[in-house]
């Protein structure tokens, strides 16, 4: 028998209201996980990638016209798409509620981004290379992947693995501050918000990106969990859910990947007048 | 039929060339030589800092119990001891003198790495040594699923992965464990402790 690892199955909300489209969370997750420079030719090729992307929409005809931004990043999906195709179980669940990418394990068949509804999986068409100057800019807890793999967000999982070496060297329990001991030592990897946060969620300047752990009471992200799983509840047992109430929705629900990633809904003050 | 039969055998000793590189990389951890110790700046022996005089490992490689790496010591380190003690014999000397020139012309010593894992694994050594020095923790097992005696010390840690470093002149890669996956596991499972992909790959 293996010690299950934790209790925890990490979420995050984003609140399209807050999001600016400020780009702050691409630019994080680019220098945090060594994510090679996009240039013009590689977008022109359609080949330029990033862990999260902010997509922009116009809304209504010039000049009647609104910007909307969302903020596309992997949805962790219970029920992942990505991961059965897999024929070298290279990507896979871990038990806190994390779509794992093992790089060193892929070969690169592309079969998970084509099965990917949000189109998060990003094949690294080329050696990455950065200017000499940026070298000493890397990060040292995340590799550099090498051309011809898969790769797509983590939730910053190096981040996680280096908060519980840090509350584990402590040997404090984060809420109560008591020193651990005994068996429970062994068991003992409880992270809270705030010891372990994404890039992204990190950077984000208005707070649009929130990120905690799901049965956390204290954390941002339960309440929206709890009203969403609610709703999937109702649909599941025929039941109507009145959308002029909430605003919690998750990206291609009817799907049914279950993702661990929460939408809400952008509150307009004053819509566009319909012609 | 004569063209055939010598494209034949062309295919033969090259899928035969290809199983013995490829048995010789699979058996012999790390292939082709590599395992061999590589040549250091100066000779120094494990033996007579260890065996002959009990000096415990993470007096030199200070960092063992604190991060990541163990970390080389620094020339600093060296002479807290060598500025006095000059070494038994000729060879000894010359060896110490090279330390102290370094200290002296305030240049670091290149040592050369002799345990390397791959980029995309993550060891932490501090992790492991305060889980074998734990106190709390009941039983322990050693790589290869034996009980270890109850609370190992720091050295007698370091010697579960490392091999019997103390008794060797010369540090091979070789010396204790492969450090390859499977050894990782194993004790991992054996300990139980978990065996999550992303807990080392990174």
């Amino acid at each position: 028998m293996v010690t299950k690892r934790t209790e925890h199955k990490w979420g995050m909300v984003v609140d399209l209201d807050r999001c600016t489209g400020c780009q702050a969370c691409v630019v994080a997750c680019q220098a945090e996980n060594n994510i090679p420079i996009n240039t013009k030719d590689y977008f022109q090729q359609r080949r330029a990638y990033e862990w999260i992307r902010i997509e922009r929409y116009w809304e209504g005809e010039f000049p009647n016209v609104k910007a909307r931004f969302i903020p596309i990043l992997c949805q962790h999906c219970e029920n992942a798409p990505c991961e059965p195709v897999c024929p070298v179980f290279a990507t896979y669940h871990n038990d806190e509620g994390l779509n794992v990418q093992i790089y060193n394990r892929c070969i690169g068949t592309r079969y998970c981004s084509v099965n990917c509804p949000y189109s998060v999986r990003m094949f690294n068409y080329w050696q990455p290379n950065w200017p000499d100057r940026f070298r000493n800019q890397l990060n040292p807890d995340v590799t550099v992947r090498t051309r011809g793999i898969m790769e797509k967000c983590t939730f910053c999982v190096q981040r996680l693995r280096r908060g519980e070496v840090n509350v584990e060297r402590r040997g404090l329990e984060p809420l109560t501050g008591e020193r651990i001991t005994g068996e429970k030592k062994l068991n003992y990897r409880q992270m809270k918000e705030g010891n372990y946060l994404p890039a992204c969620v990190q950077s984000c300047p208005t707070n649009a990106l929130q990120f905690s752990d799901q049965h956390d009471e204290t954390g941002p992200v339960k309440e929206r969990f709890d009203e969403a799983n609610e709703q999937i509840e109702t649909r599941h047992h025929g039941g109507h859910v009145d959308e002029s109430h909430t605003r919690v929705y998750r990206l291609f629900e009817e799907v049914g990947t279950k993702p661990n990633v929460i939408y809400l809904k952008k509150v307009d003050s004053f819509p566009l007048e319909k012609a | 039929m004569l063209p055939l039969m010598v494209a034949g055998g062309v295919v033969t000793v090259i899928m035969g060339f290809v199983l013995v590189v490829l048995l010789i990389s699979w058996f012999s951890n790390p292939p082709f030589g590599l395992g061999n110790a590589p040549p250091q700046p100066i000779a120094f022996p494990h033996t007579v800092h260890v065996a002959e005089n009990n000096i415990q490992c993470e007096f030199c490689h200070r960092n063992v119990t604190k991060g990541e790496a163990a970390t080389v010591p620094a020339v600093e380190t060296c002479l807290f001891c060598h500025k006095d003690i000059d070494g038994g014999n000729v060879t000894a000397q010359a060896e110490i003198e090279k330390v102290r020139t370094a200290f002296e012309t305030d240049t670091p010593i290149n040592w050369e790495r002799v345990h390397r894992l791959p980029d995309h694994v993550r060891f932490i050594h501090e992790a492991h040594i305060r889980y074998f020095t734990d106190d709390d923790i009941p039983i322990k097992y050693g790589i290869n699923g034996e009980v270890l005696a109850d609370t190992p010390d720091v050295a007698l840690t370091c010697t579960i992965c490392h091999g019997d470093v103390g008794n060797k002149t010369v540090v091979k890669p070789k010396t204790g464990q492969s450090l390859k996956m499977g050894t990782c596991l194993d004790c991992h499972k054996d300990n139980n402790v978990p065996t999550d992909c992303t807990v080392c790959h990174k």
